[in-house]
């Protein structure tokens, strides 16, 4: 009789480079007991140096793999239909001057475009038209205004970021982190597609 | 004469609708309603803060044209200041979001985790050339 082995292929593997990578780390499988050690001590990839650090497993591999080794399973596939396996090399420290290079670029940076903003908008006009409306008065440095202001801008950006109350008001990922995943989604998107031979095929008709 | 009073009126209406619809796009575009509903859990609210943006908007209109004047205390420009700063705060981190800039620096330079020192950098920044701005570069 037939026997039902289910997968479902792994979005992401981080492995270290030139291991063997097995198909219990690249899946997870539901399978009968007596299959379920052989099929998990399968091997899908063994990685090399001209590896990259970037390959993805296709779910027809994986199939192929085991219905050559298994006469009576039948495979069933759930969930995404390939797995990318990320090579990661040991963590590289951030270089410090490197680091403060680029704060210091992004801290001058965001002044300067702020400033040309404040400029842009003739924010200094506007601002003293406010003053002149609530007191009546004309101030050519309405820093009453301003500094708040100014710092409001800073306290502003963190609210948007949900820095500084990240736990306390609520768990939901904040705009950044949504931005990091579809930024990730996308990259492993293209991976998909450049990185498998498989999945691009030209026909030629000439 | 009617007819051009008809046309300028027309005009007027155009150009207003135009701006406005203008306003409400970029608003929706960079997210700051909806941020602010999250964190303060008032998804409720949502159709009174449409408002408020629509009658703050309006506000603006009477104050920038038509000069009013209320003779009050200059110490209710603090909470104006603060509440004026926190929006285009929000505004320029939404735009800046928008913009999917710190996801790709974040990758470029392995910094996934510390990401918020670089946010810091760039609101640090922002607050620093506001204040550098108004207390000196105005003025010289």
């Amino acid at each position: 009789m037939e026997k039902t082995v289910y997968i479902r292929m792994r979005n992401r593997v981080q492995t270290r480079a030139k291991e063997t990578i097995y198909l219990k780390d690249a899946a997870q499988i539901i399978a009968d007991d007596s299959v379920l050690s052989k099929l998990q001590q399968i091997i899908i990839h063994k990685l090399t140096e001209k590896d990259g650090n970037i390959v993805v497993i296709d779910v027809m591999k994986v199939i192929q793999l085991i219905s050559s080794r298994f006469r009576d399973v039948e495979v069933q596939t759930i969930g995404p239909a390939q797995t990318i396996i990320e090579i990661v090399s040991k963590e590289k420290g951030v270089s410090v001057p490197f680091f403060l290079l680029i704060w210091f670029l992004l801290f001058f940076g965001s002044a300067l475009t702020l400033m040309n903003f404040h400029d842009d908008v003739s924010m200094k006009s506007v601002q003293e038209k406010i003053y002149t409306i609530i007191t009546g008065k004309r101030e050519t440095k309405p820093l009453l205004f301003q500094i708040p202001y100014s710092i409001g801008l800073g306290l502003g950006m963190i609210l948007f970021f949900n820095h500084v109350f990240k736990k306390r008001i609520n768990d939901e990922p904040s705009p950044l982190e949504v931005e990091m995943f579809n930024y990730q989604m996308d990259l492993d998107n293209y991976v998909i597609v450049n990185e498998n031979k498989e999945s691009m095929k030209r026909v030629h008709d000439d | 004469m009617t007819i051009k009073i008809v046309i300028i009126i027309f005009l007027g209406f155009a150009s207003g609708l135009a701006v406005g619809s203008g306003f409400v796009a970029f608003l929706t575009v960079l997210g700051i309603i909806p941020r602010l509903t999250q964190l303060s859990k008032t998804m409720k609210m949502i159709q009174s803060y449409e408002w408020a943006v629509v009658i703050g908007a309006l506000t603006g209109v009477l104050a920038s044209l038509r000069d009013p004047n209320l003779n009050l205390s200059p110490y209710l420009l603090i909470p104006l200041g603060l509440t004026g700063g926190v929006y285009i705060g929000m505004l320029a981190a939404g735009l800046s979001e928008a913009l999917n800039v710190f996801p790709i620096l974040a990758k470029r330079i392995r910094l996934d985790g510390k990401i918020m020192i670089l946010i810091m950098a760039i609101v640090f920044g922002k607050i620093f050339g506001s204040i550098f701005q108004w207390l000196y570069f105005v003025h010289h």
